[in-house]
């Protein structure tokens, strides 16, 4: 039966989910939540997402939610096909390493991102005003943290390694809302030059480009 | 070459990883990182962290940081000794079930449990004024992630099953000091009954009970 992802095309942790599945061409049945109708808090859809959020993946049966164990899981699944994604899992320096960049994304880069994603972006959508103030801080605290991904974009291509696994494709969606809404950290050539050659790389992969594209034609 | 742990006991995280440690029963020096003298912050130490934190290893020239990917590292390189902590390695659904339950607590529990933590201890240590509104919306905000739990924890024991795995004890890191310094219990309120018998039950575990008050650094 062929997996079914329940989410937002336009959400950002759904798209973290989008951009492996075409990654690994891994075949899926798209079901838009109906967020404004606020279907995710109905007790029905509770007995599949205890937190009331997406997405979430129903793979022949088997139901998973957190983007990142569903990106981790599609990417072990579909080893053998598509971009690897992922070290060899007998690999324990290689996946440490995996693991120590998906820890930096969620700790040092989406708690300053995802505030901007909501002020500037989810807010003006539901007619509320954006808070400058929060948005202010996080641009500052995005602004030090990427200090960091300098040191470590200096001395190899991705986040883990030289190879691109989920760790990097997870920082897509909240990376190109910030973009879009004027937060231009991330392609400050000058002064974090590794940084914007990353950014540049992963943001201009086909598989990421389809997600968008699929965003912006049904807004 | 021993494991060496760089951290400080003013760091819940440096005792998280202790607290894998034991629990796996891997020797380790713990050598002292000063984070009140700013030590965490210097060239030196960017060498090592680029985001100038702790904790971090170095086992035998693998210097890893983020204390959860840390404790992977270790339970998984000590699979076959000491406490059993995350699941069979070739159990696809079983190992997906458990990337779920340490998302979970990175991303419901830990924002909102570090920013209480943030806001009543940190803050009024370096002469700052707690932002009691802020307190209040945070502890509104993790009553409904507890809810979630509650509904988890009534149909298995843990987190991410039947077992004990990493995702439970990286709970302890901040849910220990809301309770144990704080006063905020929400937690181990008896209004969630599954919720409050799995912290309880964390909370006693011979490997947290032996690290939480801090452990003696390495002479240097």
């Amino acid at each position: 039966m062929t997996l079914k992802v329940y989410g937002v095309l336009q959400a950002t942790f759904t798209q973290r989910v989008l951009v492996v599945l075409k990654e690994k061409n891994v075949s899926y049945e798209f079901i838009t939540v109906d967020w404004a109708g606020k279907t995710h808090k109905a007790p029905s859809y509770l007995l599949n997402h205890p937190f009331g959020q997406f997405p979430y993946i129903d793979d022949d049966g088997f139901i998973l939610y957190e983007s990142i164990a569903i990106m981790k899981y599609i990417a072990l699944k579909y080893r053998d096909q598509g971009a690897p994604l992922l070290p060899d899992p007998g690999d324990l320096k290689a996946t440490a390493l995996m693991e120590q960049a998906c820890s930096v994304e969620a700790s040092n880069f989406n708690p300053f991102t995802t505030p901007i994603v909501i002020e500037k972006y989810g807010k003006p959508i539901r007619g509320v005003e954006p808070d400058e103030e929060v948005v202010k801080e996080c641009v500052l605290g995005l602004d030090s943290k990427l200090d960091g991904y300098e040191l470590i974009l200096a001395k190899q291509r991705y986040l883990a390694g030289d190879s691109i696994t989920i760790a990097d494709l997870a920082h897509l969606p909240t990376g190109t809302i910030i973009s879009r809404v004027g937060v231009t950290l991330l392609e400050d050539f000058t002064k974090r030059p590794n940084v914007t050659r990353w950014w540049r790389e992963i943001y201009t992969r086909p598989s990421w480009q389809e997600v968008v594209a699929s965003a912006d034609a049904k807004i | 070459m021993v494991l060496k742990l760089y951290g400080d006991n003013i760091s819940n995280l440096a005792l998280r990883v202790a607290h894998v440690l034991t629990d796996k029963q891997v020797p380790f020096e713990y050598i002292k990182v000063d984070m009140i003298a700013g030590k965490h912050k210097s060239p030196e130490h960017a060498q090592r962290h680029p985001f100038g934190q702790i904790p971090y290893i170095d086992d035998d020239g693998l210097v890893l940081y983020e204390s959860r990917a840390i404790c992977k590292y270790i339970a998984t390189k000590w699979r076959d000794q000491g406490v059993q902590l995350i699941p069979d390695p070739n159990d696809l659904e079983a190992n997906a079930l458990f990337d779920q339950a340490l998302s979970i607590e990175q991303n419901n529990f830990e924002p909102i449990t570090l920013n209480i933590m943030l806001e009543l201890k940190y803050k009024p240590l370096r002469g700052e004024k707690t932002d009691e509104k802020f307190v209040e919306s945070l502890i509104a905000k993790l009553e409904v992630k507890l809810n979630g739990y509650e509904t988890i924890l009534s149909k298995q024991k843990y987190l991410a099953g039947e077992n004990l795995t990493l995702a439970d004890i990286y709970h302890l890191a901040w849910g220990a000091v809301l309770i144990d310094e704080l006063g905020v219990n929400s937690t181990i309120d008896e209004k969630r009954p599954h919720v409050a018998r799995w912290f309880k039950n964390l909370s006693s575990l011979p490997g947290w009970l032996a690290v939480k008050n801090g452990l003696p650094y390495q002479e240097v």
